[in-house]
């Protein structure tokens, strides 16, 4: 998950460096340090933006990460986006303390590898559970649904329920749907739910437990 | 052999009892032979909708009973040919009935009758499974709000579970004016979400009511927007291809571009 305190985009109008968790300013600039050496052309003199969705970052630390990138790297700064991290995620931040009690599996063999796949929409008041390993969901996840897995859920459709990823305690599951409206998510001992209101995006998105401990949603482009 | 096919939602007050009247009336007009079950034992209410309440003799709980046969149960509808009514009793409660009880009533209609349309009672416990002991398919009536379709979504799961594949859905109380204003879930968001063949769209229609008290099915009520939907949606059920038509607004225009249309 390193790769992603910093990432270096492509768009339309140029390139981004985008700042992505709430971490101290040595550790990005060490994180730039690491992105840089490894890409295989050097990138002086390019014109990039940086797009901040760390509010963490105080002024006077965005001005010096820009100066930073300027005189280190012999970049040309075009601007400074900051995002506000409640408008980027469409899954505002749930208290830490809401916190649930696991479904423990203790003693089952967990290949969090392994997958179980199912090849059906789950409706309202049906419940897949896998505490063995992931879940693969062919279809939907309607309002009432619910899954259930140790590991990750995968939805090939869209999730409009329930679903709790990381059943007996594993942190590091991800939820993915083509479309993601849930009623809830849980991921290991937290919960959380989308805004009231939330309509779908026509993208698919990841839920995973950020930094912060709440659990944040973007856009999936690739594990 | 025919056809039997329950007539259920999940939620109650969305239609059911009147679509059923409804259909199996329209099926009757088109010269099939049908029979109508209530299902909905100690609340029993398709006899009134059909306008045959005083005519009820002998109800399914008699026919379980051995108390009388059958045919003798049966009552012949006042207007259409080849319509027949088994009546729900009212003493009794939907627990006395078990599924294998009803599930041998079904068999023996659907010798006689092309179609058997099974009225089944909101919820989804005893009531529900009696209903649907028996059925080929399944037709799932909605209305657009968020309620009737989570308990559409539910009883679609169940019937699934039953092993019953030919489950398509009625969309009933659809107002595209309040559709176009945003106000009400479109057609295409709960396809989208139940996601099952869509059978027909009723359109809201106040002659409705008026026929239930009458005791006169809507479709004797030929031209008005919901009983041509339900003559198409009869006719989609005996195989026929008849497209769903889109939703027409009824404002002052449209009326008015229709009674011309009609003339010619």
């Amino acid at each position: 998950m390193d790769s992603s305190i910093v990432k270096l985009r492509g768009y339309k109008d140029g390139l981004h460096l985008i700042v992505n968790p709430k971490i101290s300013l040595s550790e990005i600039e060490l994180a730039i340090q690491e992105l840089f050496a490894k890409m295989n052309q050097p990138i002086t003199g390019t014109s990039i933006q940086i797009d901040l969705r760390a509010p963490t970052l105080n002024p006077e630390d965005s001005k010096h990460l820009e100066t930073h990138l300027t005189e280190t790297y012999n970049l040309v700064v075009n601007s400074v986006n900051i995002f506000e991290e409640s408008a980027e995620t469409p899954i505002l931040a749930a208290p830490a303390t809401h916190s649930i009690a696991t479904d423990l599996a203790q003693g089952q063999n967990i290949d969090f590898d392994n997958a179980q796949v199912v090849r059906q929409t789950i409706r309202s008041g049906q419940t897949t559970r896998c505490l063995s390993g992931s879940v693969i969901i062919y279809g939907d996840v309607n309002p009432g649904g619910e899954v259930i897995s140790a590991g990750d859920i995968v939805v090939l459709g869209a999730l409009r329920g329930t679903a709790h990823a990381g059943a007996n305690g594993r942190l590091s599951s991800v939820i993915v749907a083509m479309e993601l409206v849930p009623l809830q998510l849980q991921i290991g001992t937290y919960v959380n739910r989308p805004p009231t209101g939330q309509k779908q995006r026509g993208y698919p998105e990841i839920a995973r437990v950020g930094a912060e401990d709440i659990i944040i949603v973007e856009e999936f482009i690739k594990f | 052999m025919g056809k039997v096919i329950v007539i259920t939602s999940g939620k109650g007050g969305v239609g059911k009892t009147t679509s059923t009247a409804n259909i199996g009336t329209a099926l009757a007009l088109i010269g099939k032979t049908v029979a109508i079950i209530d299902a909905d034992v100690g609340l029993r209410n398709l006899d009134v909708v059909m306008g045959l309440e005083s005519r009820v003799v002998f109800t399914s709980m008699d026919v379980i009973d051995k108390r009388c046969e059958l045919e003798k149960a049966l009552v012949k509808d006042r207007r259409v040919e080849d319509l027949m009514l088994l009546a729900a009793s009212q003493r009794n409660r939907k627990d006395d009935i078990k599924p294998e009880q009803m599930k041998d009533i079904c068999e023996r209609l659907k010798e006689e009758y092309e179609y058997v349309l099974v009225d089944s009672p909101a919820g989804i416990e005893q009531g529900f499974h009696n209903a649907a002991a028996g059925a080929d398919e399944a037709i799932i009536i909605t209305t657009p709000d968020v309620s009737a379709i989570r308990d559409a979504d539910r009883i679609i799961g169940l019937l699934q579970n039953q092993g019953i594949d030919g489950i398509n859905l009625i969309l009933n109380r659809l107002s595209p004016t309040l559709v176009r204003k945003g106000n009400m879930i479109s057609k295409n968001d709960v396809l989208d979400i139940l996601n099952i063949d869509l059978l027909g769209i009723v359109p809201e229609d106040t002659g409705v009511i008026a026929s239930t008290n009458r005791g006169v099915p809507l479709v004797h009520n030929e031209g008005s927007p919901g009983a041509d939907a339900y003559m198409r949606i009869a006719r989609r059920i005996t195989g026929q291809n008849i497209p769903i038509p889109e939703m027409r607004e009824d404002n002052f225009f449209s009326q008015i571009i229709n009674w011309f249309s009609r003339k010619n």
